[in-house]
Order: structure tokens, then sequence, then C-alpha cells
């Protein structure tokens, strides 16, 4: 089989329950622990059918800016500090002028939303990261 | 002069555009604070004409595996700023993929690592974060 790194060979990649690729755990409402966020506000992740959908709602200026669903590639999670082994996914979020490429996890019960943003229309913006966090709504 | 697009309020800024942004805060040989680490052990991170470049040193089963350089996209903490923050960058193997999303945190690099499996082994994408800090030893293997 071929490799490049140790973990390429890790015995739980060809064993789904070991793997841990069940993102049901991240499926939901996530609410922004920061209620003066000028960034994301909220975060629904909804399975349809067998894809895994992905929600964003930005703050705006005059109200909630919806961003366009994205699907999102569940990824088992091998380990983590602490030995957590919650699952993750990432997903791109296409808006025309710009793109944001995330990968999003929940680390001991908060959902973590990392953000790569690229603008794409010439605004002479920076290219940035950022990282928000968030609470499962009830 | 009329608002920028805009997809959260962050972003709705006026400024002098931004040229370069600058990836000296990145640049060195990073080690992974994990000795026992299965993934990554060294990344080396240097600058050439104007582009980010990495050079990834693997653990093996038996040895260290040189990834060989590719190159990264700097990214800023905020949209007004020039002071590199992070990076992505692609490894494709053909058998396989590694993304990577790195970002500095209180000093420490912090890796998140995707790999996706193109050969049919049947294996899972799977996903790796791991933390590593600034040597000052060089490394080439």
């Amino acid at each position: 089989m071929n490799y490049k790194q140790k973990s390429h060979l890790h015995p739980d990649l060809l064993n789904p329950a070991a793997a841990n690729l069940d993102p049901d755990k991240l499926l939901g409402r996530w609410i922004n622990t920061n209620w003066e966020t000028r960034g994301i506000a909220e975060c629904t992740v909804a399975r349809e059918g067998d894809d895994i959908n992905v929600h964003i709602i930005g703050v705006g200026e005059d109200g909630p800016i919806h961003w366009p669903t994205a699907r999102a590639t569940p990824l088992a999670n091998l380990e983590e500090e602490a030995g957590q082994r919650t699952p993750a996914m990432t997903a791109t979020f296409d808006l025309g002028f710009m793109r944001a490429d995330t990968h999003i996890r929940i680390n001991k019960g908060v959902f973590v939303i990392v953000l790569f943003v690229t603008f794409l229309d010439d605004s002479g913006r920076a290219n940035y990261l950022n990282r928000e966090f968030f609470y499962r709504q009830a | 002069m009329s608002k920028p697009k805009y997809a959260q309020l962050s972003d709705l800024i006026e400024l002098d555009p931004i040229k370069h942004i600058d990836p000296k805060p990145l640049l060195g040989h990073w080690i992974n604070s994990n000795p026992d680490t299965i993934s990554i052990a060294r990344i080396n991170i240097t600058e050439a004409n104007g582009k980010l470049q990495l050079q990834v040193f693997a653990v093996g089963p038996d040895r260290l595996i040189d990834w060989g350089i590719a190159s990264a996209e700097v990214f800023a903490p905020n949209p007004a700023s020039s002071t590199g923050a992070g990076f992505t960058c692609t490894y494709d193997f053909g058998f396989a993929e590694a993304r990577f999303q790195a970002m500095i945190m209180k000093g420490l690099l912090v890796l998140a690592q995707f790999h996706t499996f193109k050969d049919g082994s049947n294996r899972a994408s799977y996903f790796m974060r791991e933390y590593y800090a600034m040597t000052h030893e060089h490394f080439d293997q």
C-alpha cells in the first residue's frame, strides 16, 4: 500500500467504525459564542440524502447575509490532543467575489470553524484567516 | 468609491490596497511538539521569488520521508493586515492528496492536515491537527 507518512498506514482507516467518520455529532444549528461578532453569526449542518450540507449566515450591515450552501467532506480524525477523536469536515464556500475554505470540528463540545478567505475581486483586501466558536442551539 | 462586496461585516473595510503579505513570521524550521507523531515531523518554510515554499519531512515506518518542495499561499490575520499569520498548501502524490491549513497561535504553528486517497484502497479520508515550534536547528533530512 502506498504511503507518504506512517499515519497513511493506520489500520483504523480501513475500519469505518474505528475511523469515527460519522458526522452526526456535527449536525445541527450552531450559534456564535460571541454576540458581538462581525463575522459568522450562525452555521447549520444538515444531512440531505448522502450529502452533508453547511449553511452559514454572516453578519451584515442591514441584516443577516446567507452564504450559498456548501457540501462538506467528512473526515475521520485519527488523533488529536487529549485523545479526542471527534469527526471533522471541510467545506468551500464560493461567493464569486471571495472564496472561503473552511475546516470544521468539535473541540470539547465547542463547534469550531477555521476560515481561510481569498478575495477574488481585486479590492485590495488581504487574504486572511480567522477562527470562530459556536454552541449548539438547543 | 463604492463599497466592496462582503459576506460578513468584518470584511467591509476601506484601506490602501494590500499588495503583499509579509511571510516573515512563518519562515524557519518548525519541529513537531509530539516526538511520537505518526505524521509530519518537521517543516522547512522559506521564501523564493516572492512565494512561500514548504519542505515537509514526515515520519515513515523506518525513516523520515522527504515530501519535497511545494508552494503555499500566505494569509494575514485580517483583511487589513499585511503580516503573514498562516498558509494553505497542497501536496499531490498521485495515490493521495494532502491539503494543509496552518496558522500561528501563541508562537506555535498549528497545522491542520486533510488526507484523501485516490488509489482505490478504501482508506478513509482523514484529518490531523498538530503543533510545531520554531527551532534554530537546521535540518536537511
